[in-house]
């Protein structure tokens, strides 16, 4: 998936404005006329400057023939776009539900679930989730000491 | 005296060169799958190294990436897929070779050249960053921000082809650096009354996302891909090497000096350093029309090139605190973690330090010879390992690590967002480097042209009045004058152009 540069540049002219509206509020140095609102002002003007660069050569390119968005190949292909979407779905799950279920469930289905998927056999699949999940909970949960969320198996821990 | 004697103390210790083994092994590996690059090995090492006391920390990601830059050339020579892109310059070569039947040769020379290169790049490290840093502690605020300043110019004008989307990704990476605390005053910037972006953009999630989370993005799509393994005996990789050396030692001098320096110059790499040297080669050449077809002399050029360029990128690094590559830029923010400011008084106060990393750089090197014959010749059980298995287990240790950094799920929120935001941006051709420094770089940045800017009330000539910060100043101006000139007039090719 690709929009064109104009698109591109859009974006950033609108976040830059936005960012620079923000920095409206900020105070000056005492006795001077400058303060933490000058760094990100001038990156902002510099970055509508790259914006108006980009919506030019965006331009420029759409009449020469380029799409507004061009979507790649993969997305058409149902797997492939599915891979992509359960990488981002899994990372979600795991923000939102590790601290109340756990880190040894949620990673043996976030494993597992992305093993099937991406067309591991079962059994392999499995038995790599569970090796990898106990493995990394010995690595950073008892050796580095990082507080890996015990959730649901609070007393079994 | 007492300094090396005492570095020596803290490398040869054996937790230490344990790590360092363990690190080499896990970056022949990174390396060698194509895929994963040796910048992602810094990445995924970090959170480990975090735990660490500095000396094996830093000699852990030494070790890794010495490695990594090596074993991408054994894929390249086996499938003709670059395992890291510091091998992309002479994939095609090395594979051409092993049609011929000198797979053999090609594995040797790689391996040989890759050793000797790294070693000269150290030599040059040893040499230069100590008499630099002499030079640097007289510097001021005015030097520092031009430094700063001349090495963002660099990073974006000579390291990406579209300057353009380089220089807005840089601005890019300082702008989000603003985000939190502001270093000259004290004043919370755009934190929406977070408590977490109080401290900033957490540095290390904020890496893992752009380099790792972004390619295993891009590695999930194309899951099914791979080559397939050239099947070829691999006998004694070192016979005729030697013949290789009294043919083309110029070669190898050539391509080291070239990849020290693009090392050092900021944000340009290994990868770069390949390419230029490969083509710098093949211009001297007196035979180009053989380039292409399985010849040895631009891989000796490259090979030494890029793996010197390891060396070259920690000059500026140590020195300035200026990273030369994005592994150095991570490097720096490690230490800056580690409450160790990179910097001329780091070679004051703490040599010994300075000495470790030399230390270990050569024994990272010297280890490349045993460990990369044993990885060229398990070369084909390694690449059998099956992505769909390798992905998904580097996704989790890249969200357990960026946990580890914050403690709580803040930090896998940074890595998502990040993630999906290096992953958007290189898809739009947009170069994730400049970013990465931009948020290494952007508080040395303000703060340094904050001082500079209170102490001389506002007046902006006075960024000119020092002899050297007046020199790098002028410099860092004509370096824009130039490129934009090469902009203007090149205008009229690049609208010609089809649109990619």
């Amino acid at each position: 998936m690709r929009a064109n540069d104009a698109i591109a540049g859009l974006v950033l002219i609108v976040l830059s404005l936005a960012m620079i509206a923000l920095t409206l509020s900020f105070p000056d140095f005492p006795g001077q006329k400058y303060g933490p609102a000058l760094f990100p002002r001038i990156l902002g003007v510099g970055l509508i400057g790259c914006g108006i660069l980009l919506v030019h050569n965006g331009l420029v390119a759409r009449r020469a023939g380029a799409a507004w968005v061009e979507v790649a190949p993969w997305v058409h292909e149902p797997w492939r776009l599915g891979s992509f979407l359960l990488v981002l779905a899994m990372l979600l799950l795991y923000i939102v539900a590790s601290e109340t279920i756990g880190f040894i469930p949620i990673a043996l289905v976030f494993l597992g679930g992305l093993f099937l998927w991406l067309g591991v056999r079962p059994v392999t699949a499995v038995a790599t989730a569970l090796a990898t999940t106990i493995a990394i909970h010995w690595f950073f949960g008892s050796m580095l000491r990082v507080p890996l969320p015990r959730g649901l198996l609070t007393n079994l821990l | 005296m007492d300094a090396i004697l005492a570095a020596a103390g803290l490398v040869f210790d054996p937790f230490v060169l344990w790590v360092i083994l363990a690190a080499s092994a896990f970056g022949i590996f990174v390396g060698a799958m194509p895929g994963l690059t040796a910048t992602m090995a810094t990445a995924l090492l970090v959170p480990v190294t975090f735990f660490m006391p500095p000396v094996p920390a830093l000699g852990a990601i030494v070790a890794a990436t010495a490695m990594a830059i090596f074993a991408g050339d054994i894929p390249a020579a086996l499938l003709r897929i670059p395992g890291t892109p510091a091998s992309a310059a002479y994939t095609d070569e090395s594979y051409a070779m092993s049609k011929k039947g000198e797979l053999d040769l090609n594995l040797g020379v790689n391996l040989v050249f890759s050793v000797i290169g790294g070693l000269a790049g150290v030599l040059i490290l040893v040499l230069c960053a100590p008499a630099l840093a002499e030079v640097a502690i007289h510097f001021s605020s005015f030097e520092y921000f031009w430094l700063a300043l001349l090495g963002l110019t660099c990073a974006v004008f000579i390291a990406t082809e579209q300057p353009l989307k380089g220089f807005a990704s840089l601005l890019f990476g300082l702008a989000i650096n603003c985000i939190g605390i502001d270093p000259a005053a004290g004043f919370p910037r755009f934190t929406f009354g977070s408590v977490e972006l109080l401290q900033g953009i957490s540095f290390i999630p904020a890496m893992i996302g752009m380099f790792a989370v972004s390619e295993i993005l891009r590695g999930v799509i194309a899951v099914d891909e791979g080559g397939a393994v050239l099947v070829q005996k691999i006998g004694n990789i070192f016979v005729g090497v030697w013949d290789v050396w009294k043919r083309y030692w110029k070669n190898f001098i050539r391509g080291s000096a070239i990849g020290v320096l693009i090392g050092a110059l900021p944000g340009a790499g290994a990868d770069i350093a390949a390419w230029i040297s490969y083509a710098v080669s093949k211009k001297f050449s007196k035979e180009p029309e053989k380039f292409g077809t399985g010849h040895i002399e631009g891989i000796v050029d490259a090979t030494s090139a890029n793996n010197s360029a390891l060396g070259g990128a920690w000059i500026p690094a140590l020195v300035f605190g200026i990273p030369g590559d994005s592994i150095t830029a991570i490097v720096i923010g490690v230490l800056y973690m580690k409450g160790m400011n990179p910097g001329p008084t780091v070679f004051l106060q703490n040599p010994q330090f300075i000495y470790a990393v030399f230390i270990i750089f050569i024994l990272a090197n010297l280890l490349m010879l045993p460990l990369g014959w044993a990885a060229i010749k398990s070369g084909k059980q390694i690449l059998r390992v099956p992505r769909n298995l390798l992905l998904p287990i580097i996704l989790i240790f890249c969200v357990v690590g960026s946990y580890a950094m914050t403690n709580s799920v803040y930090g896998i929120i940074m890595m998502l967002v990040m993630g999906v935001i290096g992953w958007i941006m290189e898809e739009h051709g947009f170069p994730i480097a400049p970013a990465i420094l931009g948020l290494v770089l952007g508080e040395m940045l303000e703060q340094n042209f904050m001082t500079s800017m209170i102490k001389s009330d506002g007046a902006f000539l006075t960024f000119f009045e020092r002899p050297i910060a007046g020199t790098l100043g002028a410099l860092t101006l004509l370096v824009w004058g130039a490129m934009l000139w090469r902009g203007w007039t090149a205008r009229p090719a690049a609208v010609a152009a089809p649109p990619t």
